[in-house]
């Protein structure tokens, strides 16, 4: 029995004021970022919006002639896959372990938490002290090293969120069937999981690549593109800045919003599943 | 007999555990802790590094030349975004967990995340063409005559920034709030409507109270981000505006690293007590659980 069934439509006007409400916070959150982006059609120098007749790519091409913005690319991804790669399979492990012990559960949240949430710069910094430290020169390994202890923290709640779904009934099954708990886990676990691995994957390599605090402390000569992309913005913008900016949403946009369409149509399945198997018995 | 099975399983957790520890202790607590020594250090002029004596002159730096009014205005500034924004998740989050059907919640739930994993830089960059003389917002008050010239406190104000960090963050308040929703029982708000309450008799008398802790939570996440954030008060910010984090990395620049670790130090320890406390009293740990369990 869900709330929404039970409430239903008895809101005696709450529903139009919260659903104003709804509406501003989805407006404030999306809307700039729509106009930045028709704002990036406009072929003139001038700012602003022009008549869809008038759209045009032309800053976009301008875009592919900055060099230096590739290797910025280039550096960013890099390092964002390196991140994504380490992030996950520690995520997941942690995640295992996290679920095999009731033990220590408070500290565990409260060092995620605090990682979360300690500031960028601080992070960076202590960084950047302890390997200046070690005589590590700064490079993209030092840029990857800060970007996974900032993405850790999600990866390892992703796949929280993936074990919490895996029935304990199903790795019991497979156990009295005589699998050890390693087989169980690659035959019957992981497959249950995979869909989180790949959202966990993604949201480390997202994360790493729009993250800007720490790798400012952390980055060798190459900038990353949140680094060259906050000094062309504060360099008396040419339009080409929001060419790029426009490319950079468009693309994380589309990255995060397949990631949920697959979940989704992961969970309708699984509903439909169950639908059947309910029919049956 | 079982207690040899759970150390087996205590064992496992601890290997499976260990990468992530190295990772949070190594990246994230060492370097913190060595950052809070370093913070009672002097500067070395000779090797334009810090040398071992100890002092306490970076902390009383702190209080001199305004430093301690930029903690303050930083902290002020956090604490208005995140107010503003818990005042709009908690409509949100209730039309998310309580006024949608399935199918809807997910996709608001959906919308109200993308962002958060998208740049950052670009989402506050983009409200400067929004709120600038030239931007939609002077540009529809012109057009409908409510003001004659460009409304200049819009941009690089502190006005811009909150509205910049409260679209930033809005996650942050809505998503724990969604998450205490799931935890209520709906047999508590199924009896409440047969004794004959209201929406809004319901609403302040029973889901409030049972949400609240949601509520505190996202508020602190956002305050606790919103302290540490930089980009908005950079792109959005008026001329001199500063932040704590826009404060250290000045310092940086300038090589006083003993004031910068002081300021880090003390931030940090702050916000990571603010965290322990929220947890104690919020129990945040249950957000991670199972709800049966």
């Amino acid at each position: 029995m869900t709330l929404y069934s039970i409430v239903g439509n008895r809101t005696k006007g709450g529903r139009p004021l919260f659903s104003i409400i709804t509406v501003l916070c989805l407006m404030i959150m999306y809307a700039p970022a729509l106009y930045l982006l028709l704002a990036s059609l406009n072929p003139d120098e001038q700012l602003g919006l022009v008549a869809p007749t008038r759209y045009s790519l032309t800053w976009y091409v301008t875009l592919l002639d900055d060099h230096r913005l590739f290797r910025a690319l280039e550096e960013s991804t890099i390092v964002a896959l390196a991140t994504a790669a380490l992030a996950t399979p520690i995520g997941l492990a942690a995640a295992l372990g996290y679920r095999a012990t009731t033990r220590m559960r408070s500290i565990f949240v409260v060092v995620i938490l605090s990682t979360m949430l300690v500031p960028g710069t601080i992070e960076g910094l202590g960084l950047s002290t302890i390997l200046r430290l070690l005589r590590v020169s700064p490079s993209w390994v030092t840029v990857t090293l800060g970007h996974l202890l900032w993405t850790l923290p999600f990866a390892i709640i992703v796949s929280l969120i993936g074990l919490s779904a895996v029935k304990p009934s199903t790795i019991a099954a497979a156990r009295d069937l005589g699998a050890g708990p390693m087989r169980a886990f690659v035959d019957v676990t992981l497959p249950l999981i995979r869909g989180n691995l790949v959202s966990s994957f993604v949201f480390a390599f997202l994360l790493s690549l729009n993250e800007y605090a720490r790798a400012y402390y952390l980055v060798g000569r190459q900038n990353t593109v949140p680094l060259y992309m906050f000094g062309a913005m504060n360099s008396g913008a040419s339009p080409t800045i929001y060419a790029f900016s426009g490319a950079v949403l468009v693309v994380s946009f589309a990255a995060v919003a397949l990631i949920f369409v697959g979940a989704a149509r992961r969970q309708s399945l699984s509903r439909v599943i169950a639908r059947l198997r309910a029919r049956s018995t | 007999m079982p207690d040899k099975v759970a150390g087996r399983r205590r064992r496992a957790a601890f290997f499976l555990a260990l990468p992530s520890f190295v990772v949070f202790i190594g990246l994230g607590f060492v370097p913190l802790a060595l950052v809070a020594i370093w913070s009672l250090w002097s500067f070395d002029p000779d090797t334009y590094w810090i040398k071992p004596v100890w002092s306490l002159a970076s902390y009383a730096a702190l209080l001199k030349s305004g430093r301690a009014t930029v903690l303050l205005q930083t902290a002020g500034l956090a604490a208005l975004t995140a107010t503003v924004s818990t005042l709009l998740a908690v409509p949100a989050a209730t039309v998310v967990a309580l006024l949608s059907g399935p199918r809807r919640a997910t996709l608001l739930v959906a919308l109200f995340t993308i962002p958060f994993f998208t740049s950052g830089l670009v989402r506050a960059f983009a409200w400067r063409l929004v709120l600038g003389r030239e931007g939609i917002i002077n540009n529809l008050l012109i057009g409908i005559g409510v003001v004659h010239a460009p409304v200049e406190w819009l941009l690089f104000s502190d006005f811009a920034v909150v509205v910049g960090m409260v679209a930033a963050h809005l996650p942050l308040a809505i998503i724990p709030i969604v998450l205490a929703f799931a935890r209520i029982e709906s047999s508590v708000i199924r009896a409440s409507q047969d004794l004959g309450a209201g929406f809004w008799t319901m609403f302040s008398g029973i889901v409030l109270p049972l949400i609240m802790p949601g509520v505190l939570a996202g508020f602190l996440f956002v305050f606790v981000v919103a302290i540490g954030t930089s980009m908005e008060i950079q792109l959005l910010g008026g001329a001199g505006a500063s932040s704590i984090a826009i404060m250290i990395n000045d310092v940086m620049r300038v090589v006083n690293f003993p004031l910068a670790f002081a300021i880090a130090t003390v931030v940090a320890i702050l916000l990571i007590v603010v965290i322990i406390v929220a947890d104690r009293a919020l129990e945040l740990s249950r957000f991670f659980e199972d709800r049966s369990a």
